[in-house]
């Protein structure tokens, strides 16, 4: 049978896995961990059909399934490090694709990745891998300067929405017209985050943040920048995708486009970027499921998902 | 006016509506987030506009075309925006614009960290972008200065055409104390500027230009520059605090660390010791003269600031070799206690001179 | 009259809103006061704290590395601030979320179920304010008044949460009550 094996001290109840899980195989303990929150405990193990939708959606990797005696591994290219994400936050849904991606490919010891400025500063202490550290808005340009110094390494940069759409706007242009073979990943949580809640280029019209405190007029700040799109009219060729990762088959969905993303960079086809949505439950103010609902009900109209770009002069296999 | 309980960013930005300010471009940093927030919540009450940039390098030049259109405004950013903003800078010292720029300091180099500090004293005082040029500089030490030190910086700003620093830390920024806005200024009030950009109606056409290819036409700026900073020697502003019939031991410092050692001074005071301070409010210009004087009138000085040792320089010329000049730093956004600051003072009167 | 304060907690707990509140009061004393958050990047439930000078003369540092007073709602903060404590001083406990009390002997301890006494009320997160109902009663710092009135007009765009927080602070009173010493020192 298989059953879901939490990692307590991991966790940081967010209780996303709880609504995650079809068959209510888990609920909310009422005992404390380590870090002084309560966590999930399974409560109903002989309903697990071992779909994995609850290790799917945890962002803390705090769960993995056990079936027909073997244990699902969080990914090598991850350190293991506790993620410095809010609870419920889905960097740490993003940060395990990447990683599992890099894991699956077999890049991991010749991967550098590019971190930046915002929540998703301290990535360098996560990816298992080579990393270098950017200044705010900066990180393709320095991408771009491992990659024509060393194209046999493999670079991929992970930028939120200021960092990539707004101080860094420039060098995102620049760097895909130039087709840079890198790969992109764009964390699109409409807010500044780190902060403390700044509007965002993406913030959603209407939407409240600390520097738009009666939501964002569009006649002052201009409507969400939509930046697969605005990257889609450059004539050079590209991949570019905009997932989400709000519910098990968005996540899924992630999976294969930022595994696209990567396998373009490694035959050295054309410069990639995977653009996902994510939730801000600190910021948005809403408990971290609501912060999902938020998504589907809020950004996905706005920022319609699938792929928007491919390079149609060189098909690319795909694999799994 | 009712003293009202006010964070210091938040002092500051009411201190610029105040100034008759109505203009503010800048960009989100730690920790200075609420000098934005505030000024975007509180400028449309006022009929002002807030304008959050793509970048700070963006947001200094929105502050060149503002100024240069004869606007009254203003940014704040902490360290790395602020380098990032000095290309900004430069080219308004050089079209002679004013403007004011609050920078709440906090620990680098590079991102370093976002905890208190002072180690952009040597880029604030000494220029800080490319080419010969310098902004005055004005270091408070409480919410109130800051919030006074803020209005002042606006009409400094318009007398000498130039950009005006007002240089805090992290915990001038989120501290809170009692205020009061000494002046009001309504923006229709402020005088005309003649040279700016506001349509030629009725006279000859304006430029706003740091461009000079002719390198005599260039030189000349330069002097002319160099002559005004040299005139701002008339706005230099300290404190003496327990100096009165000398001191042995005297510290210099400024902003945060001065009153850490107003605090030391007490605790001194019940040892028999005798520290006196020197706290200047302008880090350019520099008040040399005053600084002179009261280290003279001590056995030792010693130099307290948040950083390996900048102002130390300054003051260490200065004092020109006339009293032992010692230093005492921390970095990385760690603050000295009162406490270190009497023992550093006790070591330099135990050693003779 | 000299004296700091440090409260410290969780974040959500609400000592920042009770350091200001105290800091609200001593001004409307017509005292000098500062009041000083620790700051650092944005992250849920981690602890915060914040320091409260209160003073009859100009204020000089606004950190205080050996308060006169400590306020604790949460375990890690008692470990990481008991110590610094000035002998003679007060640590008021949340008993509610920390399961021992203060080893110091030589300062004046004050036991407070805040959590149970905020959930008695109905709303668990008046518990701040139960603390700052026994610090003010054991310290005789600030004016019970004064904070009352602070209280209201901090809570002035949410007038329902007035009464529940003004009776929180009067328990929390009545339990410091039982404490009275006296902290203000040089």
């Amino acid at each position: 049978m298989p059953k879901p094996i939490i990692e307590v001290d991991r966790c940081k109840g967010c209780e996303l896995c709880i609504n995650a899980c079809p068959e209510d195989v888990l609920a909310m303990s009422s005992e404390i961990n380590a870090k002084g929150y309560f966590y999930p405990s399974v409560v109903h193990p002989d309903d697990c059909t071992g779909c994995r939708y609850c290790l799917l959606v945890c962002p803390d990797t705090a769960i993995q399934i056990e079936n027909k005696g073997k244990v699902t591994t969080p990914p090598e290219a991850l350190t293991g490090k506790t993620f410095s994400y809010c609870p419920g936050c889905t960097h740490g849904v993003i940060h395990r694709l990447v990683a599992e991606t890099i894991d699956s490919l077999g890049i991991r010891d010749r991967t550098v990745g590019i971190a930046p400025v915002g929540c998703s500063v301290l990535a360098y202490e996560f990816f298992n891998c080579d990393m270098q550290e950017a200044s705010h808005g900066r990180a393709m340009a320095v991408a771009t300067g491992i990659k024509r110094g060393r194209p046999d390494l493999m670079v991929f940069t992970y930028q939120g929405d200021g960092d990539l759409a707004s101080i860094g706007m420039a060098e995102t242009i620049h760097a895909a017209n130039r087709g840079e073979k890198i790969t992109v990943i764009f964390v699109n949580n409409a807010i500044y985050g780190m902060t403390g809640g700044q509007m965002a280029p993406t913030t959603m019209p209407g939407q409240v943040a600390t520097t738009c405190p009666t939501g964002r007029d569009v006649n002052l700040a201009g409507w969400p920048i939509r930046v697969v799109e605005l990257l889609k009219t450059l004539r050079t060729p590209a991949y570019l995708a905009r997932v989400a990762v709000h519910d098990p088959k968005n996540i899924l969905n992630a999976k294969k486009a930022i595994r696209k993303a990567f396998k373009y960079q490694l035959d050295g086809t054309c410069f990639s970027l995977v653009e996902v949505l994510s939730t801000c439950p600190t910021n948005w103010g809403y408990q971290p499921h609501e912060s999902c609902e938020w998504v589907e009900e809020n950004m996905v109209p706005y920022y319609p998902l699938g792929e928007v770009k491919v390079p149609e002069e060189v098909p690319v296999q795909v694999g799994s | 006016m009712a003293k009202k309980l006010m964070k210091g960013c938040e002092a500051i930005g009411e201190a610029a509506i105040h100034a008759g300010c109505r203009l503010f471009f800048g960009y989100p940093i730690t920790p200075q987030n609420e000098i934005p927030e505030y000024m975007s919540a509180r400028l449309p009450q006022v009929g002002g506009m807030f304008v959050q940039a793509e970048s700070e390098v963006a947001a200094s030049n929105m502050l060149y075309g503002a100024s240069g259109a004869g606007c009254r405004v203003f940014t704040s950013s902490s360290s790395p925006g602020i380098s990032l903003m000095m290309e900004g800078v430069s080219y308004m010292a050089g079209a002679e614009l004013p403007v004011v720029i609050v920078n709440i300091m906090r620990g680098g180099p590079g991102l370093g960290g976002i905890l208190p500090s002072q180690s952009d004293y040597f880029q604030a005082t000494k220029g800080g972008g490319h080419g010969d040029y310098r902004v005055l500089v004005l270091a408070p030490s409480t919410v109130q200065e800051a919030a006074d030190l803020v209005i002042d910086a606006f009409d400094l700003a318009d007398k000498y055409r130039n950009p005006v620093m007002v240089v805090g830390d992290g915990l001038i920024g989120q501290m809170m104390e009692p205020v009061e806005f000494k002046k009001t200024i309504k923006p229709e009030e402020l005088a005309e500027k003649p040279w700016a950009t506001t349509g030629c109606a009725g006279r000859e056409r304006n430029v706003i230009n740091s461009l000079y290819l002719d390198p005599e036409q260039l030189e000349k700026h330069n002097w002319d520059l160099y002559a005004k900073y040299q005139s701002m020697a008339a706005e230099v502003r300290h404190e003496d605090y327990n100096t009165e019939g000398g001191c042995d031991v005297l510290i210099v410092a400024y902003g945060t660390v001065a009153r850490i050692a107003k605090t030391a001074i007490d605790q001194a005071r019940e040892k028999g010791l005798k520290i006196g301070l020197f706290r200047p409010i302008t880090l350019y210009p520099y008040p040399a003269e005053a600084l002179a004087k009261a280290a003279l009138g001590a056995k030792a000085v010693l130099v307290a600031e948040l950083s390996t040792g900048q102002m130390v320089e300054d003051v260490r010329a200065i004092v020109a070799g006339r009293r032992p000049v010692a230093f005492h730093g921390r970095v990385g956004g760690m603050v000295m206690g009162p406490d270190d600051l009497v023992a550093e003072a006790e070591k330099l009167v135990a050693v003779p001179a | 009259m000299y004296s700091e304060i440090v409260l410290a907690g969780f974040g959500g707990q609400g000592v920042l809103l009770i350091g200001k509140l105290m800091a609200y009061a001593g001004m409307k004393a017509g005292h000098e006061v500062t009041w000083l958050p620790s700051y650092g990047p944005e992250m849920r439930g981690g602890t915060c704290n914040c320091t409260v000078v209160l003073s009859d003369k100009p204020i000089g540092s606004p950190i205080s590395k050996r308060p006169h007073a400590l306020i604790v709602l949460n375990l890690p903060s008692l470990d990481k601030f008991e110590d610094t404590v000035r002998p003679g001083g007060i640590i008021v406990v949340n008993t509610s979320l920390i399961n021992r009390l203060p080893r110091r002997t030589d300062v004046t301890v004050v036991p407070v179920p805040a959590n149970e006494i905020a959930l008695e009320l109905g709303n668990a997160r008046a518990a701040n304010m139960v603390a700052l109902g026994a610090f003010i009663a054991a310290s005789g710092l600030v004016d019970r008044a004064n904070v009352g009135e602070v209280l209201k007009e901090s809570f002035a765009a949410r007038p329902k949460l007035v009464a529940i927080n003004e009776e929180a602070l009067r328990r929390g009173f009545e339990i410091g009550q039982a404490h009275t010493t006296a902290v203000a020192a040089g």
